[in-house]
């Protein structure tokens, strides 16, 4: 190790989503002094607005703090952040495997949640030094003695006389910063060995091109190195070489084993620059990359279209634009004969679906309809041949089928006791396959449940929500595929297939599921001037029908007083409403009843 | 022949009276209870000042109609009304058999005042029975009684009114296709001359609309209503009242040649809080505001506003409007005439559509001539939205 290793310490916080992850963060910066206070936007390292509303990190951030121990050392910290939503479990991993030490923040009136274990686990995995941190401590229903032995308990890491805090007020801040100065070990890469640098994330800028957020493992990297990516074997020239200081890209022109930093290479892409993916150099190139790397997949995947058709371009240099700064998105073009030109669009997880449809919404003025969530099936044929099927409307007829099956995640629950019994009906009545149950303290069980995913993208989080009254906390990962009696679900208007509203669902799901959609159809297609009869069928068989009575009445019968403009106006707000629907063959349907549809809730 | 330039042009004069002995519970016009003798003397006196302001424009008109509607006409003092009508017969020019409406609530007449009115050349009068059922008129805060109502009307024919329009509704809480029926028959057997048909619209503002929840349990369902307007227009012609508009049905000769100004697009000039008018070209409306509107009036050189909006209709929208008025009209939209006005076909602009509506029975189409049906006229809104496009209806919205 050479010296300048000794006084580097890279570091994540992880912790369940409103422990605190970002004040502390905050706090952190502050107390090292590299941000003014009043210069400071609050929680500084969540760049989005989104992030910054829905108070969790979506986009992995790194800042390099230099900090002034009281031993007289300077220390360089680097603060890796970390997503905080279980869509971004891979990127989370990532993120870690750049540190040496994590700080483990546990709110002090909650206790252990599911993404505190979840996480935890991930940091165990990546070898890191774990430092406990109890936060809060300034709320009145604070028991950090308590927080702390079921830290000891259930993740099995020593933390009698860990920092308790409050991030809040900065109550004890400085004992953090000590702690990851004595506890997290220092970087042990060899400077002199061929360049390995992790990338851990990566963003896109105008005027850059993509900036790759790497750490250095072994060797050192210049400005106008060429580099090589080892995944894809693409080779760039090296044009800036830096660290993050809180305020921005500091070019330093060069990086070595142990520091966190960025490079820019002209890079068009950030699908080029993928997480995990290992950088070398192009003439002395490493000989293995780093371990770990996964090309990043979509677990669900949904239609997304105009409400306006006409809005097609507009939308697709959106997604464009959303593509270049997220290598976890996907899209391509498809058609629907309800909705019109529109994209198939894969998400790493529901919530990642919900941002990207906020973020086109808001940063890009559109109105869109999002089909439902599906996950990816996969076919294998009575020919023989295997198939992955992301659009419903693409699955296979049952006599084509020689076995179907779906993916299924092993899943993990944190409940408050008093819930567990709700919470393991919707798990079972959600297919789930009980695998255990600890108790964490006398207050709390964890369960344990493999679970289909198609499952839980369909309002499982606001169910469990509410059958909990919010205790309740859920994280899990991809299991594999498992065999299922799946079928297809079509739905028709007056007789006709609306492709947008096929579904896959569980064969012992069906009924039940397509009386809840007919019924929502019901209520929410407008009344035409014919009856529209609503029906449910798996092939050729009708499972549940519904009927919207014909429009009976819709006049203005006084016009009083030769009051034509007002009977103008009405006729025009109505010619409004009728623009935006979709001519479903001879049915007309709003977006809004689209949405309200596909956005079923059970509960 | 005699070439229609020496002829002068036609106009409508409608007046707002907006005053009421009490507000019905469904009433969304521009009426309140008022009940300071100055504030009426004073709003006639507008009224006057404001019809004077318009007596140059209009010297080059006749004018054929008059209408004075409300609230309550009848709800003004004898003097009041009286002073009114000698204003508006010495500022325009009336043509001789213009046709002078004036309405009233069945428990604000006398036969002296109808007689009066009479001898000064009010030759209609429109009055509001909405329903024969003294439940029904209890449920909608109305003020007089079947036997009020029966009691006036014979006052009127006693004064020598022979044109007289009765108003009924449907769609009244409590009200049964049956007690509907029953309303009609205890109207038609009185022999009014004209009887209008309403529709009851819950509308925002309206004490109605508060209860509207409520209102509507306690309402026939809407098949219903439409077996109600069917029926009626079946027993209505029966007893030898023929619809010629979707609320409006007359004995042969008596149609209301005032209303019918506004579904063909003619011209009329309306005086008082929210009139409307179109003249010249222009649609326009005044404020609602009473104070605001007398100052107005009284003060023509002030800044205060009297118009509350005005738009010129340039040719698409008139397309749009005529389209619009016409299938009011049970008579309909007849091509020839439509190709003659507007120098376009009316198949090349709506034929698709409204062929469409011809085949699912909405509409019918013979010798050129295209008329809704009772159950499209039931539903005209939703057709006539569908059948015009955004420019036809002055773009309000669909322009931004």
């Amino acid at each position: 190790m050479n010296d300048n290793q000794k006084n580097i310490r890279n570091f994540s916080i992880i912790a369940h989503i409103d422990h605190g992850k970002s004040t502390l963060a905050d706090r952190i910066l502050e107390y090292s002094d590299c941000v003014a206070k009043r210069d400071m936007e609050e929680q500084l390292l969540d760049n989005m607005d989104l992030e910054r509303e829905r108070g969790i990190t979506i986009k992995a951030r790194a800042v390099r703090i230099d900090y002034n121990h009281k031993d007289g050392k300077k220390y360089i910290l680097n603060l890796i952040d970390t997503p905080g939503h279980v869509d971004f479990n891979y990127e989370v991993s990532r993120s870690l495997s750049a540190c040496e030490g994590a700080l483990l923040v546990v709110d002090a009136t909650q206790g252990i949640e599911a993404q505190t274990l979840a996480n935890a686990y991930l940091a165990v995995d990546a070898n890191l030094e774990i430092v406990p941190v109890v936060n809060k401590i300034d709320l009145p229903s604070a028991d950090p003695d308590r927080v702390r032995s079921e830290i000891e308990d259930v993740i099995g890491i020593p933390a009698e006389g860990c920092p308790a805090v409050s991030a809040k007020t900065g109550l004890n801040i400085e004992d953090v910063l000590e702690a990851i100065v004595s506890e997290v070990p220092a970087p042990k890469g060899d400077p002199d060995a061929p360049l390995k640098c992790l990338i851990f994330d990566s963003v896109y800028n105008s005027y850059l091109g993509v900036v790759v957020y790497v750490r250095v493992i072994d060797g050192s990297l210049r400005a106008g190195d060429k580099i090589r990516l080892m995944s894809t074997g693409a080779e760039f020239e090296t044009v800036e070489v830096g660290v993050m200081d809180p305020f921005g890209l500091k070019a330093t022109g060069e990086l070595s084993a142990g520091e966190v930093g960025y490079l820019t290479a002209s890079i068009k892409s950030v699908s080029d620059t993928q997480v995990g993916d290992t950088v070398t150099l192009a003439e002395i190139p490493a000989d293995e990359p780093l371990p770990g790397f996964k090309q990043v997949r979509s677990m669900v995947y949904a239609g997304i279209y105009p409400a306006d058709g006409s809005k097609y371009n507009e939308t697709k240099d959106a997604l464009e634009k959303l593509r270049l700064n997220d290598a976890a998105f996907s899209f391509e073009p498809e058609t629907s004969i309800a909705l019109g030109f529109g994209f198939r669009c894969g998400f790493l997880g529901l919530l990642h679906m919900e941002i990207i449809e906020e973020r086109l919404e808001r940063e890009f003025n559109l109105d869109l309809i999002t089909t439902a969530p599906s996950v990816i099936y996969k076919i294998l044929k009575n020919n023989g041949e295997t198939v992955y099927i992301d659009n419903p409307t693409n699955f296979p007829s049952p006599d084509e089928i020689a076995e179907a099956s779906e993916p299924v995640v092993s899943a993990s629950l944190i409940v408050p006791t008093e819930f567990v019994g709700g919470i393991m009906d919707l798990c079972q009545d959600r297919r789930g396959v009980f695998i255990d149950m600890k108790y964490i303290d006398t207050g709390r069980v964890e369960l344990h449940y493999k679970l289909p995913l198609n499952e839980i993208i369909y309002d499982f989080f606001d169910v469990l929500k509410s059958r909990s009254k919010g205790y309740a906390s859920l994280d899990y990962e991809l299991d594999g595929y498992e065999k299922s009696d799946l079928v297809k679900l079509d739905f028709l208007l007056n007789g006709e297939v609306v492709d947008a509203l096929t579904f896959i669902v569980h064969a012992d799901k069906a009924y039940p599921r397509a009386r809840k959609i007919a019924e929502k159809l019901k209520e929410n297609i407008p009344r035409q001037l014919f009856e529209v009869p609503i029906q449910a069928a798996i092939g050729s068989k009708v499972i549940a029908r519904e009927t919207v009575k014909a429009l009976r009445k819709d006049v203005l019968a006084k016009c009083y007083g030769g009051d034509i403009t007002r009977k103008k106006k009405l006729l025009e707000k109505q010619k409004e409403g009728k623009k935006k629907m979709r001519q479903l063959g001879s049915v007309q349907i709003s977006p809004e009843a689209f949405m309200a549809v596909l956005k079923l809730g059970d509960e | 022949m005699r070439t229609d330039i020496f002829e002068n042009k036609r106009l409508g004069l409608y007046f707002h009276i907006p005053f009421c002995l009490s507000k019905c519970a469904y009433c969304d016009f521009n009426s309140s209870v008022e009940n300071n003798a100055e504030t009426l003397t004073r709003y006639v006196s507008a009224l006057i000042s404001h019809m004077e302001s318009y007596k140059l424009c209009a010297k080059n008109h006749d004018s054929d109609s008059v209408f004075i509607g409300g609230g309550t006409p009848t709800a003004l003092p004898e003097e009041e009304l009286i002073r009114l009508i000698r204003a508006v017969k010495k500022t325009f020019n009336l043509t001789k058999g213009a046709e002078f409406t004036v309405e009233a609530n069945p428990a604000t007449v006398s036969v002296n005042l109808l007689k009066k009115l009479r001898r000064m050349g009010v030759n209609r009068l429109s009055m509001g029975l909405q329903s024969a059922d003294n439940g029904e008129l209890k449920a909608l805060s109305r003020i007089h009684t079947r036997q009020d109502f029966l009691q006036s009307y014979r006052a009127a024919r006693a004064a020598g009114l022979d044109n007289i329009n009765v108003d009924v509704m449907f769609g009244i809480p409590y009200q049964t296709f049956d007690s509907l029926m029953k309303t009609l028959d205890f109207v038609t057997r009185l022999r009014p001359e004209h009887i209008s048909l309403y529709n009851l619209k819950i509308e925002p503002g309206t004490p109605f609309f508060d209860e509207r929840k409520n209102i509507k349990r306690l309402s026939a369902d809407e098949d219903t209503e439409l077996a109600m307007y069917v029926s009626a227009i079946d027993f209505l012609s029966a007893r030898g009242y023929y619809q010629y508009e979707i609320s409006n049905f007359a004995r042969s000769g008596y149609q209301c040649y005032h209303n019918l100004k506004y579904w063909n697009c003619e011209e009329y000039l309306g005086f008082g809080v929210s009139a409307h008018s179109y003249f010249d070209g222009n649609r326009f409306s005044i404020i609602g505001n009473l104070r605001q509107y007398m100052d107005a009036v009284e003060d023509m050189t002030s800044e205060a506003p009297l118009i509350a909006e005005n738009e010129r209709i340039e040719d698409r929208e008139r397309v749009g409007e005529y389209v619009m008025l016409r299938f009011r009209l049970n008579e309909g939209l007849n091509s020839m005439e439509f190709a003659s006005r507007f120098g376009v076909s009316f198949e090349k602009m709506y034929g698709n559509k409204a062929l469409r509506y011809v085949k699912a029975g909405f509409m019918t189409y013979k010798d050129g001539n295209y008329a809704l049906t009772p159950r499209g006229m039931f539903v005209s809104n939703y057709i006539l939205s569908d059948i015009l496009e955004f420019e036809d209806l002055g773009g309000y919205i669909g322009n931004i």
